[in-house]
């Protein structure tokens, strides 16, 4: 911490956050689960952006219905004849799409929400009991009522995953702004005149930025869950192929359990990118973490 | 006021309140949002007299504020609207089906405490070893499966190729009886272990960190101190202390659990409220989404406020707290 300035050492706030970073990254590097798991993110976002290049669009129907995995076709074909490799890979694009749009969305709510929270105290209550309250509610039901009055579409269900997804960023956000916003630097900000709004853009922001990146991901991964079990109950864009609305065709078509191709590989894929998802945060959790750099 | 009362009084008044929000959150939902918030309660499919009967039966040709009351009124009374495509009343219809929800999350959430504890235990004991890494990498993994994929997979192998387990429904046909009883069981066993499978992990990671924390403190180092046995440190001394937060999370992740019901009796054709709302969904049954909406909340709400109330009575700093 470079919080004391003595006469005549002069500190450089911007290079000590540098190496905050660089620290970071280098516990970080020596860290395998957690490169592989980043490797596997990479590796997910570039079928995404290059779906188109990797394999046609799933769209015509062919005779070909149900066949096991073949050199033909890697992962089988559904009941209409459709390549399962194209529908997973394409579905990668809409899943990631999905997760990452709801993401933002939910951790820009979440972190005003919980910023305002922890640094105006008297509107704290009322935020921290909106927040209780949506946390115990059970949220996929209430998440299915609202996508099927809405009708489904894919900004739809982007907008109901992160409105209901901001509350535990929300949570997470205040509890570690709550444990900031007392210490004397605080103080010294609204001493020198500081504005709200520079105040928390300035000061509280950096301050819980490191808990955010974690959410980011995170939230990410659970939205690509919700994403997929709205798609798996009928819920989805019906012009968007995403790994949920896989499963959802293959349970529609009753090929469920007699192909199972078709509902093996959507699934690999879920668990894949939740999995990278996780492990990427817990690695940069744990390598943001000075005391556990040492051991 | 005796502070146990005070304690309960106070506990019962946040569970009215968090319905109370349920109930208006979807009233709100459903009447802001873009199209017809009348599809909410009468299909446009339907006779224009009988339609226009029932907008006005519940009150949408009226102020918002005065529909809110109504509305409400009318839930209170236990009057969740008429399903379109039964034609009964939805209160009917989801009763008929929650006793089947609250038996397979029930026995989930029983099931997940029992493995979890000892799970917990056994990390947290062995902390840093192999063990505990293992113990580790399974709750991440727990963490992160897709009910519906997991149940799928259940279905494939044990209720399929090895025909362990039957791949649907809640109950034998045509028998009576203790073997009906022992039928619903066998039902029970693929829906239950996918449930068990996703909560456990973040059961079991929670335990073991605040088990961790509890073998570390004072009290757990007086009782090695006087001689007490390793065993005795960590299941009297140290797991009671360890128990509340985790219990406080097993409560949050009741909602979690109700929305894995909804998929896991999907997969499994189990005749519970979660497939209702998949009929519904498919059937654009509005009344019925808003009615099991509201139904699994009250349930989650109710159940959480037992636990707590339970707890409080265990645990003088809950009920102090």
């Amino acid at each position: 911490m470079s919080a004391i300035a003595l006469p005549g050492i002069e500190v450089d706030p911007v290079a000590d956050q540098e190496s905050a970073a660089s620290a970071t990254w280098y516990a970080f590097r020596r860290n395998p689960l957690g490169l592989i798991a980043l490797g596997m993110l990479v590796l997910l976002t570039l079928i995404a952006v290059a779906a188109p290049l990797i394999s046609p669009y799933p769209r015509g129907f062919s005779t070909d219905v149900l066949q096991a995995p073949s050199s033909a076709h890697f992962f089988g074909t559904d009941s209409l004849g459709r390549d399962v490799f194209a529908e997973v890979v394409w579905g990668t694009r809409i899943s990631m799409t999905v997760g990452v749009s709801a993401s933002a969305l939910a951790i820009g709510i979440g972190v005003l929400v919980g910023m305002l929270g922890a640094y105006f105290r008297r509107v704290d209550a009322v935020l921290r009991l909106v927040v209780d309250l949506s946390l115990s509610l059970p949220v996929l039901p209430l998440m299915i009522l609202v996508a099927a009055v809405a009708g489904p579409s894919l900004g739809t269900i982007i907008v109901v995953i992160s409105f209901f997804s901001w509350p535990e960023v929300a949570r997470v956000v205040r509890s570690q702004a709550l444990s900031v916003v007392n210490l004397p630097y605080m103080d010294a900000a609204r001493l020198v005149g500081g504005g709200h709004a520079w105040i928390l853009r300035r000061h509280l922001l950096p301050a819980v930025a490191p808990v955010v990146t974690v959410s980011v991901v995170l939230t990410a991964s659970r939205a690509v869950i919700a994403e997929a079990g709205l798609s798996f109950l009928g819920l989805g864009d019906p012009n968007s192929w995403s790994w949920g609305r896989v499963l959802y065709e293959s349970q529609q078509a009753g090929s469920m359990t007699s192909a199972w191709w078709t509902t093996l590989f959507p699934s690999i894929a879920i668990l894949l990118l939740v999995v990278a998802a996780t492990l990427v945060a817990l690695a940069y959790n744990d390598a943001r973490n000075p005391r556990g750099r040492e051991s | 006021m005796p502070p146990i009362v005070w304690f309960a009084a106070r506990r019962v008044a946040h569970g009215l309140v968090t319905l109370w929000f349920a109930l208006t959150i979807t009233f709100l939902l459903l009447r802001l949002l873009p199209g017809d918030p009348a599809t909410a309660i009468a299909s446009t499919n339907m006779d224009a007299a009988a339609r226009q009967e029932l907008l006005t039966k519940y009150g949408l040709t009226e102020a918002l504020p005065v529909q809110y009351v109504k509305y409400l009124s009318q839930v209170l009374q236990g009057d969740l609207g008429t399903s379109f495509s039964q034609s009964e009343p939805v209160t009917q219809v989801l009763m008929a089906r929650l006793p089947w929800t609250l038996l397979l999350t029930g026995t989930a959430l029983v099931v997940t405490v029992a493995i979890g504890i000892p799970l917990g235990v056994l990390a947290a004991t062995h902390a840093r070893g192999a063990l505990d890494r293992a113990i580790q990498v399974g709750g991440v993994m727990g963490q992160s499966l897709f009910v519906p994929s997991i149940g799928i997979f259940f279905l494939f192998v044990l209720g399929l190729k090895l025909q362990w387990f039957p791949i649907g429904g809640a109950s034998a046909e045509d028998t009576y009886g203790l073997a009906w009883y022992l039928g619903v069981l066998h039902h029970l066993v693929l829906p239950c272990a996918s449930l068990v499978l996703v909560s456990l992990g973040s059961y079991v990671l929670t335990l073991r960190s605040t088990l961790i924390d509890a073998l570390g403190e004072d009290f757990c180092t007086l009782a090695r101190a006087k001689g007490t046995r390793e065993r005795t440190v960590v299941w009297k001394h140290g797991l009671r202390n360890a128990l509340l937060p985790a219990t406080t999370l097993l409560g949050l992740q009741l909602g979690f659990l109700v929305g894995g019901a909804v998929l896991t009796e999907t997969i499994f054709a189990y005749p519970g409220v979660g497939r209702a709302i998949y009929e519904a969904v498919i059937r654009l049954d509005f009344p019925v989404l808003q009615g099991a909406f509201v139904l699994l909340s009250a349930t989650v709400v109710i159940a959480n406020m037992l636990t707590d109330l339970v707890y409080g009575l265990l645990d003088p700093r809950v009920r102090n707290a």
